[in-house]
């Protein structure tokens, strides 16, 4: 069923033209319902709403993960901080995690604030480690909008603003000591 | 007259078999789950590229849901990988596959075009955001080229994170 219109582009300057051919293939659509396929398909309303519905069922189970992820993660700091490359991949794995997760579960600051982290972490490297600092204040931000999901997003907002002035001042003091 | 099936409807997403590549555990819950909402009854999972690679030969999926990075192998390579592979032992290289991935940065959004990515997705992920790219990867004729190694969208086309404004962050 696949049509090929085979189209080698050419140059003008005389070189073998590339061997690149076109192809269209039926749609997933098409090969599966056949002629009772009519394009093009609309997005049915029911089904985004028990969608939302299965996440907002799952919203207090991931709860309930999150709580476990900080406490775990404040047992790492320490090691991950003094060496252990260990204890340094579960943290980044769990802040990771958190980056990905929380948005969708109802918990956007979390979210925001391990993006946060997750972002020094990748932009720092192995110097990121140094120092438990800013590893701690993430931490302590993330517990507390946990905790406190419906806080003044204004406050949230100033903790966010405060975090990046802290990763600031670490980059800076790192480029000071070379 | 006999009515046609909305094309939408569970009825058709109950043919489907989609592979989910995702390390977090957490992740691959809510994908399963809402697939299932959407009435995708067959979801095959795997917790790296490498697995995936495994499962797309094996299991023949009719999508591939990947996250960006994962270890020992990431999003990037098994895309890329499946792109080269031809039809290997049957299996579709003509597989849509949405990425999923908090890197929304344009330099990864297009590395990820370029191993032959069909739609990018932010995360935190959103229902509307998975269902619309979902419709759109099996409602649309795909429009591939094909080169020595490599079958797959082109890679000069405009790709954009799906939904970024709504993303949340």
């Amino acid at each position: 069923m696949t049509d090929r219109n085979n189209k080698n582009r050419g140059t003008s300057n005389g070189e073998k033209p590339a061997d690149v051919r076109f192809v269209r293939v039926p749609s997933i659509a098409e090969r599966k319902l056949g002629t009772d396929y009519v394009a093009p398909m609309r997005l049915d309303p029911r089904v985004l709403e028990q969608m939302q519905t299965t996440i907002k069922g799952l919203e207090a189970r991931y709860g309930d993960t999150l709580r476990d992820q900080v406490r775990t993660l404040l047992t790492l700091v320490e090691p991950a901080c003094g060496g252990d490359t260990e204890a340094r991949g579960r943290l980044y794995a769990i802040v990771h995690d958190m980056r990905g997760l929380a948005g969708t579960f109802g918990h956007p600051m979390v979210g925001r604030f391990a993006n946060s982290l997750c972002s020094y972490v990748e932009s720092a490297g192995m110097d990121a480690w140094r120092d438990d600092t800013v590893f701690r204040f993430h931490i302590d931000a993330i517990r507390e909008a946990l905790d406190s999901p419906g806080a003044d997003p204004a406050i949230t907002l100033e903790t966010l603003n405060a975090l990046q002035k802290l990763i600031a001042a670490s980059a800076a003091e790192r480029r000071r000591m070379g | 007259m006999i009515p046609r099936p909305t094309n939408a409807d569970p009825e058709f997403f109950r043919k489907l078999k989609v592979l989910v590549v995702e390390d977090s555990a957490e992740m691959r819950r809510l994908l399963a789950a809402l697939l299932e909402s959407m009435g995708v009854e067959q979801v095959v999972e795997a917790r790296d590229g490498l697995k995936g690679l495994d499962a797309f030969i094996e299991h023949k999926p009719d999508i591939i849901i990947t996250d960006g990075a994962m270890q020992p192998m990431d999003g990037y390579e098994m895309t890329q990988r499946v792109r080269a592979a031809g039809a290997v032992e049957g299996a579709n290289p003509d597989v849509p596959i949405l990425m999923i991935s908090g890197h929304v940065e344009r330099e990864n959004v297009v590395h990820a075009r370029d191993q032959g990515v069909t739609d990018y997705l932010p995360k935190p992920l959103s229902a509307s955001v998975l269902y619309e790219a979902i419709v759109a990867a099996v409602s649309k004729p795909i429009h591939f080229v094909e080169t020595p190694g490599y079958r797959g969208p082109s890679p000069k086309r405009h790709l954009a994170a799906r939904g970024i404004d709504d993303a949340g962050f």
